[in-house]
């Protein structure tokens, strides 16, 4: 972190980059509903929850996991050798050998629009539901920090220089920041049960919303969470088994 | 070191030199095929995002703001098509020579460095479109065909088309310059990727912004480096107005490849090589 922030201009850099990339989004939903009062029975606010969970996970897993996008350029100079020396766990070494300070900016905006959201949404809010929310929003986080695991895991059998794989599936996983009704039947099933990216924001603003998909799917949002963890941390096992560091 | 050059010379080079560098640029694509398909893939999944969301909302013969859904499938996919072109290889080389100070070399070399560079451009341009056309075939296998433009449309669209790489290239560069004073160029290269997504109509139709955003981005060359050509395409843009638009186009482009110039006489200023 400090490392990070000794770079100020930077971070500042980061942060506002983030801000606008993700900003850009929301001004093109807000663009699409000066005109249409729904899409697929969802309206804007709606939507916007499930965007900003998908915001909100991002920055989570780039703060305390965006060292897992180094783990194909590890993998493949030997760099990882260190790691495995170390009498502490690989892969949260590799998790946390870098902290994404653009996580901040997204975090920022994802309280934002969440808050915007949760005021605007027509649900009748408890103590209870604004609990479930909270935790619902942490395993969402968990989820995508185990996908992004398990994706950057493949590096120990791709051997590429860089992680073109696993950025591939996680701008695949950027389709869940629209309700999963609007895709076909096998983009559907994949997000929901292949690589469960919807986990991560579509289920969890079902279950608050109480509508879209039955609300147990999105209140089986930590147990994902803990499948994806637990099934990334088997494959990055099975995958070290494989490595053979640099050279020789 | 501080190099004193006098950067705005211009030398005569033949042509041959340039198409030379613009050949190696395809080539260095071409030898790579897989690694630019999975970096095309990324930008083919946002598209897809935006065609089954238009599909969504443009269902059962609904039309908004003068789009239907086959006309906003054909929009969307020419904006795809425009956005591959000058994507990220023109200013990642540029920022990483010049981060690393191998941009000492560039400048020895008797060619103009703008010029070079377009000629990369046009280089990686040449393999971008192809790739994006491809795309844009497996795309209406999954969403049906396209409208087809009329003859005249369609000639109007090649000119209007002839223009977007240009244009992108001015923006790319002159964001590629500011690598000079950061050294942080990915932060950068973002929010520039963002600003020109948007306000190029490439995620929303021009027509769906509030009036005046409308006309900020009409007369920002913005429009012509996805929305113009797009918009011809798809008949929405015809007559005097279609070659207003196109007219508008030619005149960000002479003046953003002036800006690029001027631009470049301060940032190449700024060079401290290390270990001089």
């Amino acid at each position: 972190m400090r490392s990070t922030l000794q770079y100020e201009a930077d971070f500042w850099i980061m942060s506002v980059t983030a801000v606008i990339t993700q900003g850009v989004g929301i001004v093109f939903l807000w663009a699409i509903f000066r005109s249409i009062p729904r899409i697929n029975g969802w309206d804007f606010w709606e939507i916007v929850l499930v965007y900003s969970l998908v915001v909100l996970a991002e920055g989570v897993s780039q703060l305390f996991a965006q060292g897992v996008w180094n783990l194909a350029r590890v993998v493949n100079t030997g760099e990882l050798d260190p790691y495995l020396i170390r009498p502490y766990s690989p892969v949260l070494q590799v998790l946390g050998s870098e902290v994404g300070m653009n996580g901040l900016g997204n975090v920022g905006l994802g309280i934002a629009l969440l808050v915007g959201a949760v005021i605007h949404v027509q649900v009748a809010w408890s103590p209870a539901r604004l609990a479930l929310l909270a935790i619902l929003v942490v395993s969402g986080g968990l989820v995508k920090i185990g996908l992004n695991l398990l994706a950057n895991s493949s590096a120990f059998w791709l051997k590429t220089t860089w992680a073109m794989v696993p950025f591939s599936l996680h701008t695949f996983g950027e389709l869940t920041r629209f309700p999963l009704t609007i895709y076909s039947t096998a983009i559907r099933l994949v997000l929901a049960v292949v690589l469960p990216y919807a986990f991560m924001s579509f289920f969890p603003a079902t279950a608050v919303l109480g509508r879209g998909a039955p609300q147990w799917v999105g209140l089986l949002t930590p147990l994902a969470a803990g499948y994806c963890l637990l099934l990334a941390t088997w494959v990055f096992r099975r995958g070290l088994v494989r490595y053979e560091s640099a050279g020789h | 070191m501080t190099l004193p050059l006098d950067a705005g010379r211009t030398v005569n080079v033949p042509f041959r030199a340039y198409r030379r560098l613009a050949l190696a640029a395809l080539r260095s694509l071409t030898a790579y095929p897989m690694s630019f398909a999975f970096s095309m893939l990324a930008s083919a999944f946002s598209a897809l995002a935006m065609l089954y969301l238009w599909r969504a909302v443009l269902s059962n013969g609904r039309a908004s703001s003068g789009f239907d859904w086959p006309h906003m499938k054909a929009y969307l996919l020419v904006t795809f098509v425009a956005n591959s072109l000058v994507s990220a290889y023109t200013d990642y080389q540029m920022c990483l020579r010049i981060r690393q100070g191998d941009i000492a070399m560039d400048l020895i070399r008797p060619l103009d460095y703008q010029r070079a560079r377009f000629a990369e451009a046009c280089g990686f341009g040449l393999y971008e479109a192809g790739a994006g056309i491809g795309a844009v075939a497996v795309a209406t296998l999954i969403f049906g065909g396209l409208p087809a433009p009329s003859l005249r449309s369609f000639g109007l669209f090649l000119l209007s088309a002839v223009f977007v790489l240009p244009l992108r290239f001015g923006i790319v560069y002159t964001s590629g310059l500011v690598t000079f004073w950061t050294q942080n160029y990915v932060g950068v290269q973002a929010a520039r990727i963002a600003l020109v997504t948007f306000l190029s109509g490439s995620l929303v139709p021009l027509a769906f912004f509030p009036g005046w955003l409308r006309v900020i981005a009409g007369a920002a060359p913005f429009a012509g480096m996805a929305s113009t050509p797009a918009l011809i395409f798809g008949g929405q843009l015809q007559g005097a107005a279609a070659l207003r638009a196109v007219g508008v186009q030619a005149v960000w482009t002479v003046a953003l490849w002036l800006l690029a110039r001027a631009f470049w006489l301060r940032a190449s200023r700024q060079l401290t090589v290390n270990g001089g």
